[in-house]
């Protein structure tokens, strides 16, 4: 969590919010660099990555939160997904070759901080929910390690459950700005 | 008898990722102690029967040694079953030769196959990374439960051979390097889940080999080696990392692996090794390049660059370089000295240096920038020249070195002449230094002790003087901090400006004027060609060029030089004395072009059947071109063109009619034999040796019919004839009404009484000066009247006020009113009695003399005979009595003072008169009449 100063705002830390949601929600930030990168720009392999989505929160499952614990289940998972993304950098000869990568997780860092400062003016105190845990999405030979054609799929598939529960996380927020959720705790 | 030497296979085993088949057998009865032996080896493939490689090796065996032998094989051995087996035969000279194989070992299995669950397709190789353009055999392990199994490389379908139901084999040739990710294979089965299955290729490009390696030292320490290291072989997912560098150094056989690329710094040992023997090697896990070089140290020496460079200038033209140079015990360097100006290498030399070295440059230009450069090299044995060590200066300024190109223009304005100096400026190399000003010293030849010095401040390039029409000479000069350029002469004669010279037409070329003239006098040392770059605008912008004095003709280029614009060009010729001559004048176009504009255009003379054109004149120097002539376009319906008229039928079936008045002077054209009531239309366009006027629209013109115009010329003649003729009864009316019926008859002009006086009867009529008045009343006149130089006293009817007598009131007056009535009672008393006695308001004007009071005038005396040759021609008789009407009496200008000083008393009511003598009987009638007309 983060240690640097929140602002007591809501309605800027909301906007801000809305605003890094949609920015990583859209795929052009991560996915599609990554499919170009890795030569996955086939019909055949983009409808292999996005038929079978790595689990992440659903939308719905999202909306029926509480505030709390919407901002805790945001927070949890992107923390997954940075750690996640840290262990793509062994997928590149250098850093540089990739630049999306860094920005992406410094951009989930940002958010991450953001969530936790809206957590704060909930005055509840937060509960760090369990990492969600992800479905392997396939089902592959246990008898040997995934293959790397294995791993690009898989962190394909990781990267658009990613940007699918951005959008989601973003629209939840949305909702919070014309208080439809007022009602709930 | 051959030896029964049968291998026995002891172990095989695999390298899967290699695809790669390790054999260990012996020959269990072999008892030498060391033989040369071959061994046949056959490989077959899921079953033994399916035989899929037959070779030989041959190696020396020693006793109870393990023979070891590598197979690759083509697929990868997950993928099928492979069995083998090995013969022996012995190969050595201390036996003769064998002509039989050993029996076969027995077959050993290799197998290294994967249980494929079911529903589950293996690809084999999996992340194979194999060299751009190399074969791969790619194999396929397809689960229960699928069929129908597709695979992709990237987009593009592969197809392999299927070899049982549960194995397929594509073999791929040549492949290409995509990206180095990866090139992705994917295969999926038409009835099995949906999941993707694949593999990745990484295709390495190939190692290149390092280029250009190279070797140096700059300080005898280090040896700086350099190479192109080619393209980079990396690949993702650290199937590869980036090739590395090691160089080998043979004679002192240390290897040292680079951290660069492309570069190694190699330390020169204290022993002073002098020749080296380098490989550089470049390797990546799929194949190593090597490159070497040979060398001696000492040529291999790339010198630092010069240090303490200074640089001190002698005078405005030269300058002395020194410089010191890395030493190294008695090893010499060749330096190269560099001077550069504005870019460029003006000067270049060698010298031989060991630690410090100098060196002059000359004939440099003063107040110049240079740049002097230095670098060095080994003497011995050239290897690369150092970098470049420069240091910039400046010479002094000093003195101007030529004198000015002067020229002028004269002109004589109110007797003075006005003479403008131009000059050009100097070049940099001529003025050595910034121009400061211009010194102009004028010189009276009359009077040589009377000169005059002008000061001109540069960037000034021209002044004018105004100067007597006496000879002078003018000196200019240049200055700069330095000093005064030597001095330029301007002569000017009493003639100066007023030559007149024939001036004649030249033909332009490209850009320019090729122009040549005659030579007036023998003894021209030059002539001058002057012209305004400007022409057509107030800025002249004189230009000129000096020719040599036997040249007669040059060419005159400018980039200034418009098409279409006319530009006169002065001839001057140049004489010892300095003195110069206009010798000619020309004008011409570099390119002459059409005409813009056309000259406006009036008609005269329309006629039913012609009319006249006429149009105005050009500028000339504004033309765009010589006019030639003038195109005159007539445009009708029905039209007949006259004889040398060029006639054209247009699309609206219109006729043009086009007449070529071909002398540019003529402006008039007398369009004839024309039909009357119709609608012309005409152009006048003046045209050059480029083409004609502009296009513009029609001016159109109707002619009239005939009967108008012919009524026109009938009746305004004779309403001319008629109101002439009115004039002329009028005047013969009132000659023959005064000649035959006057109002007051005149028995002098009476033609009756001509008779009566040829009869010489004196006394037939009376004389009026025979008249002695009875009384004399004298009236107060106005004094208007009296100050207006008085009338004539013509008391006749043109003379008359035209408005009615009016009794002057004491409003009216404005002062007293004197006037003089006279009046002899004894006459018609009843004519003073009716009030019609005659008045006249205002002055009397052009009284042509004093009137006397009992001498009426001339005029009067007319009056009166008119009257009384009319009284006596209504009179019946002779006797009848005569009424005498007393006349004015009035003031003249003359004798204005004089009555100003006894002016007349004025009387209320007084008036003046008009006084007649009328017969009695017609005295009220007549006076009647007269107030009536007048």
């Amino acid at each position: 969590w983060a240690k640097r100063g929140c602002s007591s705002s809501s309605p800027k830390l909301l906007s801000q919010l809305k605003s890094q949601a949609n920015i990583t929600g859209n795929t052009a930030s991560l996915l599609e660099p990554y499919i170009l990168h890795q030569n996955l720009n086939t019909l055949t392999l983009r409808a292999a990555c996005t038929e079978h989505p790595v689990a992440f929160p659903s939308e719905d499952m999202l909306r029926q939160l509480s505030k709390p614990d919407f901002l805790s289940t945001v927070h949890a998972t992107l923390g997954r997904v940075w750690h996640q993304l840290g262990a793509f950098r062994q997928q590149f000869p250098k850093i540089q070759d990739f630049p999306e990568l860094e920005r992406a997780r410094q951009n989930i860092q940002g958010i991450r901080n953001n969530v936790y400062c809206m957590a704060r003016l909930l005055h509840p105190p937060l509960e760090i929910p369990e990492p969600t845990q992800a479905d392997s999405g396939t089902s592959r030979p246990t008898t040997t390690a995934p293959g790397i054609f294995q791993i690009k799929i898989d962190s394909c598939r990781f990267l658009w459950g990613y940007h699918r529960f951005m959008g989601s996380v973003g629209r939840v927020f949305e909702e919070w700005g014309d208080g439809s959720r007022r009602s709930r705790r | 008898e051959p030896l029964q030497l049968t291998p026995e296979i002891h172990t095989v085993s695999l390298q899967s990722a290699l695809q790669e088949a390790n054999l260990e057998w012996t020959v269990p009865t072999f008892s030498h102690q060391e033989l040369n032996i071959v061994f046949q080896i056959e490989i077959s493939r899921m079953r033994t029967s399916n035989t899929i490689w037959v070779g030989n090796y041959s190696t020396t065996v020693k006793h109870e040694e393990t023979v070891h032998w590598k197979w690759t094989s083509d697929i990868p051995l997950e993928c099928a079953t492979h069995f083998i087996r090995i013969r022996a035969m012995v190969d050595d000279a201390q036996y003769p030769p064998q002509s039989s194989w050993s029996n076969w070992s027995s077959w050993k299995e290799v197998n290294a196959q994967v249980s494929v669950p079911p529903d589950t397709l293996l690809i084999f190789p999996e992340d194979r990374l194999l060299e751009e353009g190399s074969n791969v055999t790619i194999c396929l392990m397809i689960g229960q439960n699928l069929y129908n199994v597709s695979c992709k490389l990237q987009e593009e379908p592969i197809r392999g051979e299927q070899l049982d139901s549960h194995l397929s084999l594509i073999k791929l040739n040549n492949v290409v390097f995509l990206n180095n990710a990866g090139t992705n294979i994917n295969c999926k089965a038409m009835n099995g889940t949906k999941n993707t299955f694949g593999t990745v290729l990484f295709v390495s490009k190939v190692l290149e080999e390092p280029k250009n390696f190279s070797c140096e030292t700059r300080d005898f320490k280090t040896l700086n080696c350099l190479w192109e290291p080619g393209i980079d072989t990396t690949l993702s997912w650290h199937k590869q990392r980036s090739q590395h560098y090691t160089l080998y150094e043979s004679f002192s056989g240390r290897r040292e692996v680079s951290n660069h690329r492309n570069s190694h710094t190699w330390q020169i040992t204290e022993d002073s090794q002098e020749t080296y023997n380098f490989t550089l090697t470049a390797e990546n896990n799929l194949r190593k390049r090597s490159v070497s070089i040979s060398f001696n140290l000492t040529h291999r020496v790339h010198p630092k660059a010069p240090h303490d460079v200074t640089l001190k200038t002698v005078g405005a033209t030269k300058a002395h370089m020194t410089w010191k140079v890395p030493s190294r015990g008695d090893y010499t360097l060749l330096c190269q000295v560099e001077l550069q100006c504005e870019g460029e290498v003006i000067h270049e030399h060698n010298v031989s240096v060991h630690t410090s070295a100098n060196y002059l440059f000359s004939d440099l230009e003063p107040d110049t920038e240079y740049k002097a450069c230095v670098r060095c090299a080994s003497a011995n044995h050239f290897w690369k020249w150092s970098d470049w060590m420069q240091k910039k200066f400046r010479t002094p300024e000093a003195a101007p070195s030529e004198a000015l190109d002067v020229w002028r223009d004269v002109r004589t304005e109110n007797g003075r002449h006005v003479v403008t100096l131009f000059w050009k400026p100097l070049l940099k190399s001529q003025a050595n230094g910034k121009i400061i000003s211009y010194n102009i010293v004028v010189e009276n030849e009359a009077n040589p002790t009377e000169s005059e010095q002008y000061s001109v401040r540069a960037p000034a390039l021209g002044t004018n003087l105004s100067l007597d029409l006496h000879p002078y000479k003018i000196h200019i000069s240049a200055n700069n901090s330095a000093g005064a350029s030597p001095e330029s002469l301007v002569v000017l004669s009493s003639h100066s400006g007023h030559e007149e010279v024939h001036e004649k037409t030249i033909k332009g070329i490209k850009n320019g004027f090729n122009i040549s003239w005659e030579p007036v006098s023998g003894d021209a040392i030059g002539y001058v060609v002057d012209w305004c770059a400007h022409s057509q605008t107030q800025r002249c912008d004189l230009q000129w060029k000096n020719v040599g004095p036997n040249i007669t003709s040059t060419i005159i280029t400018s980039d200034a030089f418009e098409p279409g614009v006319r530009y006169n060009f002065r001839i001057f010729e140049r004489s010892v004395e300095e003195n110069v001559r206009l010798v000619e004048k020309q004008r011409g176009y570099t390119q002459e072009l059409a005409p813009s504009v056309n000259p406006g255009v009036t008609i005269h003379n329309l006629t039913p059947n012609s009319f006249s054109l006429k149009w105005q004149d050009y500028a000339s120097d504004f033309q765009s071109g010589f006019i030639k002539g003038y195109l005159v376009y007539l445009k009708s319906k029905e039209l007949q063109c006259n004889p040398n008229w060029e006639r054209t039928v247009l699309s609206d079936k219109s006729v043009l009619c086009k007449y070529d008045v071909d002398d540019p002077e003529t402006k008039t054209l007398t369009v004839e034999n024309l039909r009357p009531e119709s609608l012309y239309e005409f152009l006048v366009t003046p045209y050059t040796s480029a083409g004609q006027g502009p296009n513009e629209t029609y001016t159109k013109v109707t002619t009239p019919d005939v009967r108008s115009h012919m009524l026109l010329q009938i009746i305004l003649p004779m309403t001319l004839g008629v109101f002439l003729s009115i004039i002329v009864c009028y005047w013969k009316s009132q000659w023959v009404k005064e000649k035959c019926y006057p109002d007051i008859p005149n028995p002098y002009k009476s033609s009756i009484l001509s008779l009566i006086k040829s009869k010489k009867n004196p006394h037939l009529i009376m004389n009026v000066k025979d008249c002695i008045p009875d009384v004399l009343e004298v009236i107060n006149k106005a004094e208007g009247s009296k100050t207006q130089c008085v009338g004539s006293g013509k008391l006749h009817t043109e003379d008359v006020p035209t408005k009615p007598p009016l009794v002057p009131t004491e409003k009216d007056s404005s002062g007293p009113m004197p006037f003089v009535f006279l009046e002899n009672f004894t006459y018609d008393q009843s004519a003073f009695d009716s009030g019609s006695h005659g008045f006249i308001p205002g002055p009397l004007k052009n009284t042509p003399h004093q009137l006397g009071l009992l001498a009426p005038p001339n005029k009067l005396q007319n009056v009166l005979e008119n009257d009384y040759m009319k009284s006596l021609v209504e009179s019946p008789t002779e006797e009848t009595s005569l009424i005498y009407v007393s006349q004015l009496a009035s003031p003249i200008c003359g004798d204005k003072d004089s009555l100003v000083t006894n002016p007349p008393m004025p009387v209320h009511g007084s008036e003046y008169k008009k006084q007649m003598a009328l017969p009695g009987s017609l005295t009220s009638a007549s006076l009647k009449e007269n107030n009536l007309t007048s």
